[in-house]
């Protein structure tokens, strides 16, 4: 925890500003899968979310830095889901969703939750499928296989993450991060026009670099590093 | 060498009968004596050659000494006279002359030549002597020369040691010096700036950065220092105020620089939504933090910065939306009140939540993690900058969030959206209360918002509650269902009775909950309550056949069923239950004396009822004999009916429990009357002739509880 809070220390300037938002059924562990990721540590008994939480993370995806700024909402509608979730969407870049591999009802309802993401978000929203609670195989309702094919039909990233055991917890995120960068490597995105969800960090950077496009040399050269790093299940890299 | 042997001496003759005679003894060792040993034969050479073989050189002797040997001179004279002319008949002559002068002078020329060499040996050893003298004066002299040279020596070390001394205390004295040199140049060292460094702080030319802060820690430290100096009593404190003095002027100087600096930057951080800051201006802001003037300046700009930056952010997020105008405007939505209202405060809520972290950021204080969802604890002196900062940046947006959620909550026509409204604000307010605190800005403004939309919402159901007590019943339906007004009107209950549900976290109390609701129940149930009753019996009026009680008690058990499925109605449920129970009892009371007009018992029960406590009751007419008779042959023929089982008015009680207890609560109590009047026949008092026979003429034969039975009832036994 210590060394982990030092290199957060370290990273306190960033490349990349990128808001994510956070998705899914009640119960999925949504909050939890964002505890891990922040803290490193399993976050027990927790409440139902209310409305929406905040939490910001900075990690490094080859040689560029990028600050998350995460929006945990509330699954449940009771809790002022999703009539309140609805209206972040806007200002998101990339979106988790997150399902319960141990929970068929919280896997049928993914196409709400992403029909939701496309008519609300930006276009270039980013979003990566996570069947969450991966430690739990013995009670798994959903088939590795058929949540990819469900995925791939729809156009977004998938993996499996337990945030009990941390186990690929960063992996989405790392994902997303990197979908979006080659998004604006592409020139598709531009951090600098509002409402992308994406923003230059470092200001002497950006100075820098007003004048000519940034460069991605260092981008590039660390994707494969990236992807080692990403730890993907099977296949490896996107599955679409 | 025999004939330069001596010739032997004339010895006397040997007389050897005699005694011997020292002379022949003496000739007998003369004789026996044997010259032939080296030492003799060394002599004897000797000899030879003094008196032979220097003819010559006995002459260049002879000149030589001359002067000396007197003596010698008249010996040898006519020696070499002789032998001048040379030639062997000479040197033969002359040999023989000399040996026989040595013969007779050779004890003399011995002795003479002794003497001479004597004289030699004395003139030589005189001489030597004499430079004996000279040398022992030579010595003298010379001591007294080393004793001069010692003694001056002695001076010279008793001078010097005087001298070594100054020496090594002089020495000492240098070390001394050179080591105040040192301690003054460290001090020097320690205690003031470098050149370098004091233009890192004054110069306008070198960027605030490393160096700067660098000279800053430096001249902090010596301004420490000197406290540390000053404080120390045998210091002389002069030098320390003036290191104090100029440091302090230095100080302000880098103060002021950063003063400067902060505030040019803090007016280059208009361009973005998000706050920034660079290490170096977050290090300037840790600094400035020692003079809270400054920074509280430097601040305001900022304030003023992001104020303005955030409402152009605002104001694009509302009319042009993202890139190419996706995600759309969200003045797009203005039509749907809540996704409109829900939008903006949404966006404000993220911006809050980035304006904070990059507030954070600045102040450095980003390390501390917060749990997901935990309640911010304020400490330390950054968070209350931060929370001023934070909100002069957001309390802009306050305004324009107003005016346009003002006007939503205003154009609202249902109830039902103006409570999402105002529920929705009400989150966001407690959101933001518990972000920024009660007293920022945005929070008043959410609360002004939030008071209002809550005033519109009650004046709303407060319209519904009017028009709902002036709402008249339909005439000509003739149904005792609840009516189409409370229908609607429990709808609406319903579904905001809904919101709230959804609205609640689950961690108040159930008091907390009804108290929530209670307002809003009161001005939603209440005038129901009232209407009911009101309405129906002016329709009774106008339509005497109309059942209004039971309409009463159906509308009332209608209503009861929308509250039941929320616990924290309970107490409005009570009051509807009330309610209902005065008009259950109103309802027994009718089915009871419709039961005892249907059976025929009624004017009997009147006549036990009414009449005088000493009347007997066969007296009185409606009880006489054959009337009761009548009657009680009415009840037998009714028993055996469907009003029994089954009451045609309380069919149309839409509650089947409710009904049941009515009919059955009226059955008991026409079982108590018949049971009250068999007791009366009985009794003599009444004067019933054979009363028993009466009664048992007709089912149930006067026993009452066959009667209970009958009505399939409990309790008869116990009555």
């Amino acid at each position: 925890m210590g060394d982990y809070e030092d290199a957060t220390e370290l990273m306190e300037t960033y490349d990349f500003l990128m808001k994510y938002i956070v998705i899914g059924e009640a119960g999925t562990g949504k909050s939890c899968l964002l505890h891990q990721f922040t803290h490193n540590t399993f976050k027990d008994h927790s409440q139902h979310t209310i409305g929406v939480e905040f939490s910001s993370r900075t990690v490094k995806l080859g040689e560029k830095r990028i600050k998350l700024q995460l929006w945990d909402t509330a699954g449940q509608e009771r809790f002022r889901g999703r009539s309140v979730t609805r209206s972040y969407y806007r200002g998101a870049a990339g979106a988790i969703l997150v399902y319960d591999i141990t929970s068929r009802q919280s896997f049928l309802n993914l196409s709400r939750w992403l029909a939701d993401a496309r008519a609300l978000a930006s276009p270039h929203l980013v979003t990566v499928l996570v069947g969450n609670k991966s430690d739990k195989e013995e009670d798994r309702e959903v088939e590795w296989a058929e949540a990819s094919k469900w995925a791939a039909e729809n156009d977004v990233h998938f993996l499996e993450a337990s945030s009990l055991t941390g186990d690929n917890v960063e992996a989405p995120f790392l994902l997303c991060a990197r979908s979006i960068l080659l998004a604006i490597e592409s020139g598709a995105l531009d951090p600098e026009k509002a409402g992308s969800g994406v923003s230059y960090g470092d200001r002497a950077l950006r100075r820098v670099n007003s004048s000519s496009r940034l460069s991605f040399g260092s981008l590039s050269g660390g994707r494969r590093k990236s992807t080692v790093k990403l730890r993907l299940p099977l296949t490896g890299g996107r599955c679409c | 060498m025999s004939t330069l042997s001596p010739p032997p001496r004339p010895t006397p003759p040997s007389a050897s009968p005699q005694p011997p005679n020292p002379i022949s003894l003496r000739l007998y060792k003369v004789l026996a004596a044997s010259f032939d040993d080296d030492a003799t034969r060394e002599a004897i050479r000797t000899l030879s050659d003094l008196y032979i073989a220097p003819p010559a050189k006995g002459k260049e002797v002879r000149r030589d000494d001359d002067a000396d040997l007197d003596d010698a001179d008249e010996l040898d004279v006519p020696a070499r006279a002789q032998a001048k002319p040379g030639g062997r008949g000479i040197d033969e002559a002359a040999a023989t002359a000399v040996v026989a002068r040595a013969r007779k002078n050779l004890r003399r020329d011995v002795d003479t030549m002794l003497a001479a060499s004597s004289r030699k040996f004395l003139a030589a050893f005189g001489e030597v002597d004499k430079q004996l003298d000279i040398l022992q004066e030579h010595i003298g002299t010379m001591r007294e020369r080393c004793d001069e040279a010692q003694t001056q020596l002695r001076q010279t070390s008793d001078a010097c040691r005087t001298l070594l001394d100054r020496a090594g205390s002089l020495r000492e004295e240098r070390h001394e010096v050179a080591m105040r040199q040192n301690i003054v140049s460290l001090f020097l060292a320690r205690f003031t700036l470098s050149e370098d460094e004091k233009e890192a702080i004054t110069s306008r030319d070198v960027p605030v950065g490393k160096r700067f802060f660098a000279a800053m820690d430096r001249a902090e430290k010596i301004r420490d220092d000197c406290r540390v100096l000053l404080s120390g009593a045998d210091v002389q404190p002069t030098a320390g105020l003036e290191i104090t003095l100029a440091t302090s002027a230095l100080l302000e100087q880098a103060y002021d620089k950063l003063f400067r600096w902060c505030c040019a930057e803090f007016r280059l951080m208009a361009r973005d939504t998000q706050l920034d800051a660079s290490p170096a201006l977050r290090e300037a802001v840790r600094r400035l933090q020692q003079r809270p003037e400054l920074l509280t300046e430097a601040l305001a700009h900022l304030a003023q910065t992001r104020e303005s930056a955030l409402l152009a952010a605002f104001t694009g997020a509302l009319t042009r939306g993202g890139v190419g105008g996706l995600p759309r405007p969200i003045e797009l939505h203005a039509h749907d009140p809540l996704r409109y209202a829900g939008d903006m405060l949404a966006w404000v809520h993220q911006a809050l939540a980035a304006e904070r972290e990059g507030l954070e950021g600045l102040f450095g204080v980003a390390g501390r993690r917060r749990m997901v969802g935990a309640v911010r604890t304020r400490e330390g002196p950054e968070e209350a900058w931060m929370s001023e900062m934070l909100d002069r940046a957001v309390g802009g947006l306050g305004a324009p969030l107003k005016v346009r959620v003002m006007q939503t909550v205003r154009s609202q026509e249902s109830s039902i959206t103006s409570y999402k409204l105002a529920n929705l604000l009400q989150f966001y307010m407690l959101t933001m209360q518990r972000t920024i605190g009660e007293d920022a800005v945005l929070s008043r403004t959410l609360q002004e918002l939030t008071d209002a939309s809550y005033k519109a919402f009650f004046d709303a159901i407060d319209a519904l509650g009017r028009a709902l007590l002036r709402a008249p019943l339909d005439l000509d339906d003739h149904s005792v269902s609840p009516p189409l007004a409370i229908l609607d009107h429990a709808q609406v209950l319903r579904e905001i009775m809904a919101v709230y549900e959804s609205s609640l976290l689950g961690d108040e109390s159930a008091e907390e909950q009804t108290a929530g609701f209670r307002a809003i129940l009161d001005r939603l149930v209440d005038p129901a309550l009232e209407m009911v009753p009101a309405a129906a019996e002016a329709k009774q009026r106008q339509r005497p056949r109309w059942d209004g009680t039971v309409f009463v008690l159906n509308t009332l058990e209608y209503l009861l069923g929308v509250l039941e499925p929320f616990a924290w109605t309970q107490e409005k449920q009570e009051v509807v239950k009330g309610r209902i129970a005065g008009v259950v009892a109103q309802l027994t009371e009718e089915h009871y004396n419709t039961i005892l007009r249907d059976a025929g018992l009624d004017e009997v029960a009147a006549a036990l009822e009414s009449r005088q406590p000493d009347e007997p009751l066969s007296r009185v007419p409606a009880a006489q004999a054959g009337r009761l008779q009548q009657a009680l042959d009415a009840f037998s023929g009714w028993l055996s009916g469907a009003g029994v089982v089954h009451a045609e008015r309380l069919a149309a009680v839409d509650a089947r429990r409710v009904a049941g207890d009515v009919h059955s609560a009226a059955l008991g109590r026409v079982a108590e009357t018949y049971g009250r009047l068999c007791e009366e026949v009985r009794r003599a008092e009444n004067r019933y002739e054979a009363g028993a026979t009466l009664l048992g003429g007709s089912r149930p034969f006067g026993q009452v509880h066959l009667l209970w039975q009958i009505f399939g009832l409990e309790g008869g036994a116990a009555a």
